[in-house]
Parts: structure tokens; C-alpha cells; sequence
């Protein structure tokens, strides 16, 4: 353990040991298997189970681990090796992390470095080195308003989908703050536990509307007495085809001329008003605007309005997750449950603050940022007293040594 | 709901194995002269399936129709031929499938519910072009659908409302199709044991209709030589890490050696793969090829883990389009390999 580990440490020991502390472990908590990562020699602890709450607790004060997980399975014998735990089925999880958006902050916040020919550039990481196409990439992230506001609308998108379409009761699900850069929403039903990795990924591609052919949601061109006629959804009808429509609005009302059409085109879509769209024959109300360009609009619609879920971890049905009511490691910042219907106001650069009192720090370079009303940075190569939370986030993140 | 006509085209359901308990028949009357018509339509449901993927109807003698599935499905598990399972529960579900599509929405609404316990809804729905009478619940409809390779089967292609994804008539009778070859898979692989006398010579026979329609059994088809362009990219991917004096995690040295093993490669060559790894120590290798092989230890030979683990532990590499068609790396070094050699793949006709 270095020394920067050696005192967030002792501040998360801080934080547990405090005797009004309490976990928020998941439903059925002794069908679960649960991960601790130590800080010392980054370590995970696996397969332990706990009848209990308090056992639980016990064990976390116990450790200090810098983050605790618990597996979206259920199993027999959760403390068995894998090939032997017996699955009973899974929670159905949503990861929504800025690390998967493509914010126009990045480059000002990120950066990354290859591990094999040290090849460094800004932004988020590319898959593979640029120069010597290797995948070993190192990045250095950052947390920003801008990115969790964005984390924040694709949450929006997705509850919605998972109510109106997938008929998920919010009763359901619950959604989670993640300590870091995104949000987890969490689905306990008895249908959706049963479902397999594949049928996971199909739900997936819906959420991210993956291979999704306007052709097949009945988007052609027919031919009417040698004129060419554009048929196609209409608004309000259910799932993918409302939405599309719903989209086409959205993008007509503001980011027309991004869009790579002609000028002529962007011109005919402009010339008349939005409302026409609700009105029937819709997809003809705008001249010289054919097939190929109502393709282009509804791929821009689909991808406005679908939620940017990581796959993987929605079809991997062994998968260990965040525990709310822990401390995520790479911040300081509390993991949390969020109401579904406070998502809109939830800050997290507030609400997720654990730490008390004053802590002085030597930060190497750090951009600026806000923690509750408080504005702080950016900093570079330089010594400062600050509040616990914004001292624990620049050693969590690397970006500052503790000062004895 | 349903007459014995019924159950003569649907002897998979429920309601049809009930009707042979309420006949009493137990398996000493197989032998007798009166069970002869049953006992030959058997012979003839398999015998179909084996050599055209189909199976007929014959509607003459409903209880010959009704009595003589149960009857293949015993003959056919008691073979232990697993492939020989798949294509009958195939060419039945397609039988099946045929007839479904053409029953009322009543007759399929009742079949989903009672034999495969569906959730689905009458829905008389319009929203476009088509017209869907269901409304099959989400769960339902994607343990069916994963296996149809069609892109209107995608789940961002159909109508999804409030957990329900539309689904007209023929759609429905497809997915059942599904539901109905599961089924059979199912049940001929929990039947198995003493093979009854009067049966023997029947499964006999049906030994011989499967090498000679099928081929050798598949487990011995492995090509005779380790051909290293046959394997799948996972594989690769392990050689190409170890060849760079990359660290593989354990998973992946076990499976890249299990797969050796299982292809045939010779010792010499298996140690020689982990030889660059920074931490190879030869001795340990050769001890762990020996085990994993089967000459120590439990003197079991372990076979290679299958994708859906490799996927979990992330030894799963770049999977291609052959990948999509298997469940374990061997199984795509068989068909690969089988391409290469320009045998062709044997894929089920569909
Ligand atoms: S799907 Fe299977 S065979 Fe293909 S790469 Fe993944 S693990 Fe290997
Ligand atoms: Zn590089
Ligand atoms: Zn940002």
C-alpha cells in the first residue's frame, strides 16, 4: 500500500466504523455472492456470503475494502467455486457510464497513455493504440457536470423504455447513483430473472436499438400511379415506431443542418411546420424529400433516442456489482440509491459527500471542479487545504499525494 | 378444447400424454400383435426424420398417431445419439409448425397457455400495415426468438408495448415451433436406461439408419491432424499472447491446453505453446498437460469449458459468425476444419 492508499484508507475505516452506519445491501442478500477489492496489493476477496445485514457490515468494517460488490446472481451455495454455486437466476442490471458517451468535454478532462510505446493523447481512450496497435491503453478520467448530466438524460431514456415498452413495473426497479461516472438501475422481477445471456443481449439491442431496420418497422417507398409515395410509423404508436417519429420531431427542431443532408433538403424539411409531422401522410408532407433521406433522419432519430447501456455488463449473468451505501474507491464519493422520481434534481456532486473536516494535499494536476457549492481547481503542482471530499477525490483519482 | 384429431397432430402436448395414461399401456404390450400399426409408424416418424428432416402426417389411425411419438422419442433416447434427438425433435416441431399456422387464434392461444405455460394476450391490433392478434409476453417470446436467425426476429424490429411484443398468427406458430422442439429435446434426453427387450432389435435398427444418414457419431470426427487455421479466435488470441510473453490469466492457460489436448496436438507441442510465457516453468506444464489429458490424477480427461463461461471469465476473443453457430471452441474446430477440407458443413436442413 502506498501512502495515499494508506490514508483513504483510514478515512473509509473512518466512515464505516461510525456506529450509525448502515449498508444497503440488495434484496435476498443471502442468495448472493459478495466481492471485496483491498487496497493492499489490489486484492479481491470472492465468494463470501452473509445471512445478514450486520454480518455483512462486520465484514466491510473489518476490511475496509476500496470497493464493495455484491453478484446480480443468485445462487445455492454463493460460497462455492463458480462451476459449483448453482445459479438460480440474475437481476436484470443497467450500467450507464460516461466512460460509453461521447461528451464533447472529454478531451478536456481525459486522457490516456499506451502501456507499450507510451503513446499519450486527450479524450477517452481509443481501442487500440493509434501507433503500435496495441490494447493495452491506461486512461485517466475525470468526473464532470457535463458528463453526468449527459449519464443522467440516457438514465431518463432508459427508465422510460423499461416502463412503456418492456412493461417494467417502477415498483421493480431501483436506481442507483454509482459513486463515480454513471448510474446503475437494478431490476428484480421473477420474469427477468430467469432470462439467459442471450435474451439479455436481445434486450440490450432494443435499449440501444441495435440492428434496428426502419424497413421492418414498415418505413418503404411504394409507387402510386408512377409517383413514388414514403409510407412510414406514425407517432403514438407503441415501442420503436412512436419513437422514431418522436426523434425525426426533435432533431427537425434543432441540429437540421448537422445532419449531413443536402441544403436543398434541409431547405424542403425546413420550409414547413414541425405539427405537420403529427398529422397523416407524415412521411409525404415534404417535397423532393425521398426514401434514402428519410433513412438518414431516422438513423439520427434512433440514435438521439436510445440509452447507451453497456452491453456487457447487461448480458453477463455472472456479473458483481456496485453495493449501494459504500464507498467507491476510485472517488471517495458514496454509491447510492436515487428515487426514480428525484433523478431530475439528484446532484451527485453533493448528495454522495462522506467525508468531514479539513485535509491537505499536494496536487499534481487537476482540472477544475464543483463539490456541493464549493468550487475548486483547476490545480497544478501545488500544496492545498481543502475539505475531505475534495482531497479524497484527488487521491482517489491519482491526482494528488497526502502531506503528513 | 381439444379433440383426439387434435392430439393426433400435437402428441407432444400435455393433454396427449395424459390420453396414453388413461389408456393404461404399459411397455410389455409394445411386443404385442395389436401394437404392430404403432409400433411401425414409429419406426417410420424416425426413419423419416433421419433421412429428410420431415416427417409426415397420417391421420388414418388417430391412436397409432398419438401412441407412436412417445414410442420414437423412447427408441431414439435409448440410442444415446444425441444428434439423432436434435433432427427428430427438428423434423417433428417442423411437422408441427405446418399444422399450427393454419389452426384459429383460439386453438393457438390455448396450446401456448396449457402445454408451454405462455403469457400471452388477444390483442386484435393494427398499427400499422399488419395485422397482430398476440401479444406474447417478453419473456416468452426472446426464449424462443434467440434461436431464429431472421432479422425481423430481433427484438428492436418487433413492436415491444408495455412488455408485450406483437405477434401475428403465423409469427406465433413459428415461435411455437420453437417451444415444441425444446420440448422434445428435453424429454428424450431424461429418458435413458435398460433398453427393454421387445425395443432392442427397433434400436438396433435405428443405430444403423443413424450412421447411415448421419455419419460416424460426431464426438470421434475431429480432424486427424491438429490443423491450427481450423481454431477459433479465442484459441488464437491465448497463442498469440503467450508467443508475445503476454501473462494469461489461469482460465485461459486451461483452456488453451484443454483444447490441445481434445484436438490430439502432441505433448511436445502443447508445452512448446506456453514455452514464451513469462512465468513458464516447463516441469508444471507438463504436469498440468498430464492431468488436464488424463494420465494423472483423476485420470478424467477434462473437455474444453464452453463459450458462455469463456465469455464470463473473458478468454471469449472477437467471436466471428462461425462462433454464433457453436457452443464451444471444439465445436468450432469441428465445423471449421470441415470447411477447410471442403466436406461442407452438416447443418440441419432447415
Ligand atoms: S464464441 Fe466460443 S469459440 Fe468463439 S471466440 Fe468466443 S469462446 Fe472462442
Ligand atoms: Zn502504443
Ligand atoms: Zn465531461
Amino acid at each position: 500500500m502506498n501512502q495515499a492508499e494508506q490514508v483513504i484508507r483510514q478515512k473509509f475505516q473512518q466512515y464505516y466504523l461510525d456506529p450509525k452506519r448502515q449498508l444497503d445491501p440488495p434484496l435476498n442478500p443471502s442468495e448472493r455472492e459478495y466481492g471485496f477489492l483491498l487496497f493492499s496489493g489490489k486484492f479481491m476477496v470472492r465468494h463470501r456470503s452473509f445471512k445478514d445485514p450486520l454480518s455483512l457490515l462486520t465484514a466491510v468494517r473489518d476490511l475496509v475494502p476500496s470497493h464493495v460488490y455484491f453478484s446480480t446472481a443468485y445462487y445455492r451455495e454463493p460460497t462455492a467455486p463458480m462451476e459449483e454455486k448453482g445459479w438460480t437466476g440474475a437481476d436484470l442490471v443497467f450500467d450507464i457510464d460516461a466512460d460509453h458517451l461521447n461528451t464533447p468535454c472529454k478531451p478536456d478532462h481525459d486522457s490516456w497513455k499506451c502501456k507499450a510505446c507510451g503513446t499519450t493523447g486527450n479524450g477517452g481512450a481509443p481501442k487500440l493504440c493509434p501507433k503500435c496497435k496495441n490494447d493495452r491503453l491506461e486512461e485517466q478520467t475525470w468526473l464532470c457536470d457535463r458528463c453526468l448530466q449527459e449519464a443522467k438524460e440516457e438514465t431518463a431514456k432508459l427508465l422510460e423504455m423499461l416502463y412503456t415498452d418492456l412493461g417494467i413495473d417502477n415498483e421493480a426497479t431501483r436506481l442507483f447513483f454509482s459513486g463515480h461516472r454513471g448510474y446503475h438501475v437494478h431490476v428484480y422481477s421473477k420474469q427477468t430473472s430467469q432470462l439467459g445471456e442471450e435474451e439479455r443481449r436481445e434486450i440490450a439491442d432494443y435499449l440501444l436499438a441495435q440492428g434496428l431496420d426502419p424497413q421492418l418497422h414498415e418505413l418503404e417507398e411504394t409507387s402510386v400511379g408512377g409517383t413514388k409515395l414514403a409510407e412510414g410509423p406514425l407517432i403514438g404508436q407503441p415501442g420503436w415506431r412512436g419513437r422514431i417519429v418522436a426523434g425525426i420531431y426533435d432533431i427537425l427542431g434543432s441540429e437540421m443542418d448537422q445532419i449531413g443532408l443536402t441544403s436543398t433538403q434541409v431547405h424542403a424539411l425546413k420550409s414547413w411546420d414541425r405539427e405537420d409531422l403529427l398529422r397523416k401522410p407524415f412521411w409525404n408532407s415534404a417535397k423532393g424529400v425521398g426514401i434514402s433521406t428519410w433513412k438518414t433522419l431516422v438513423t439520427k432519430a434512433v440514435e438521439k433516442k436510445s440509452a447507451k447501456i453497456d452491453t456487457v455488463v447487461t448480458t453477463d449473468i455472472h456479473r458483481l456489482i456496485r453495493m449501494s451505501g459504500t464507498l467507491n474507491g476510485h472517488t471517495g464519493l458514496l454509491a447510492m440509491k436515487v428515487p426514480e422520481e428525484r433523478l431530475d434534481e439528484f446532484d451527485p456532486f453533493t448528495e454522495p459527500l462522506a467525508f468531514q473536516g479539513q485535509m491537505k494535499v499536494k496536487v499534481k494536476e487537476s482540472p477544475g471542479f464543483r463539490l456541493g457549492e464549493e468550487r475548486f481547481g483547476p490545480y497544478h503542482d501545488e500544496t492545498v487545504q481543502l475539505p475531505s471530499t475534495a482531497a479524497m477525490l484527488l487521491l482517489c483519482k491519482h491526482r494528488a499525494e497526502p502531506i503528513a | 378444447m381439444l379433440t383426439r384429431a387434435d392430439l393426433a397432430k400435437y402428441p407432444f402436448l400435455n393433454e396427449a400424454s395424459d390420453y396414453i395414461k388413461e389408456l393404461g399401456i404399459s411397455i410389455d404390450d409394445i411386443a404385442s400383435p395389436d401394437f404392430s400399426p404403432v409400433l411401425e409408424r414409429a419406426e417410420k416418424r424416425l426413419e423419416e426424420a433421419l433421412s429428410k428432416g420431415r416427417v409426415s402426417n397420417e391421420f388414418g389411425n388417430e391412436n397409432a398417431e398419438i401412441l407412436s411419438f412417445p414410442v420414437s422419442n423412447l427408441i431414439l433416447s435409448l440410442t444415446g445419439e444425441e444428434r439423432a434427438q436434435r433432427r427428430f425433435a427438428l423434423a417433428e416441431a417442423k411437422r408441427a409448425y405446418e399444422l399450427l399456422r393454419q389452426e384459429s387464434p383460439e386453438k393457438l392461444d390455448y396450446i401456448a397457455r396449457t402445454t408451454f405455460g405462455w403469457k400471452l394476450n388477444k390483442i386484435d391490433a393494427q398499427p400499422g400495415k399488419r395485422f397482430y392478434d398476440f401479444g406474447i409476453s417478453l419473456a416468452d417470446y426472446l426464449r424462443n426468438s434467440v434461436h431464429l436467425k431472421d432479422p425481423k426476429w430481433k427484438l428492436p424490429n418487433r413492436i415491444l408495448d408495455h412488455g408485450l411484443v406483437y405477434a401475428t398468427r403465423e409469427e406465433l406458430a413459428r415461435l411455437l415451433e420453437e417451444e415444441v422442439r425444446t420440448k422434445i429435446v428435453d424429454r428424450s434426453s431424461r429418458l435413458s436406461g435398460e433398453i427393454p427387450k421387445p425395443l432392442l432389435p427397433k434400436v438396433e435398427r435405428t443405430r444403423g439408419l443413424i450412421t447411415k444418414w448421419l455419419g460416424v457419431p460426431s464426438h470421434y470426427e475431429l480432424p486427424k491432424v491438429p490443423s491450427p487455421e481450423a481454431m477459433p479466435p479465442c484459441v488464437r488470441h491465448l497463442i498469440d499472447n503467450l508467443a508475445e510473453g503476454k501473462n494469461v490469466q489461469h482460465m485461459g492457460r486451461f483452456t488453451l491446453a484443454s483444447f490441445l489436448v481434445n484436438i490430439g496436438a502432441g505433448e511436445e507441442d502443447i508445452v512448446k505453446a506456453f514455452k514464451p510465457a513469462s512465468d513458464f516453468s516447463e516441469r508444471m506444464t507438463r504436469y498440468q498437460v498430464e492431468h488436464i489429458a488424463g494420465k494423472r490424477g483423476g485420470r478424467t480427461k477434462y473437455t474444453c469449458p464452453m463459450c458462455t463461461t469463456l465469455k464470463t471469465h473473458g478468454v471469449c476473443y472477437k467471436p466471428d459468425d462461425i462462433c454464433s453457430t457453436i457452443r464451444n471452441p471444439l465445436s468450432y474446430y469441428k465445423s471449421k476444419a470441415r470447411i477447410l477440407t471442403g466436406k461442407g458443413p452438416k447443418r440441419e436442413p432447415s
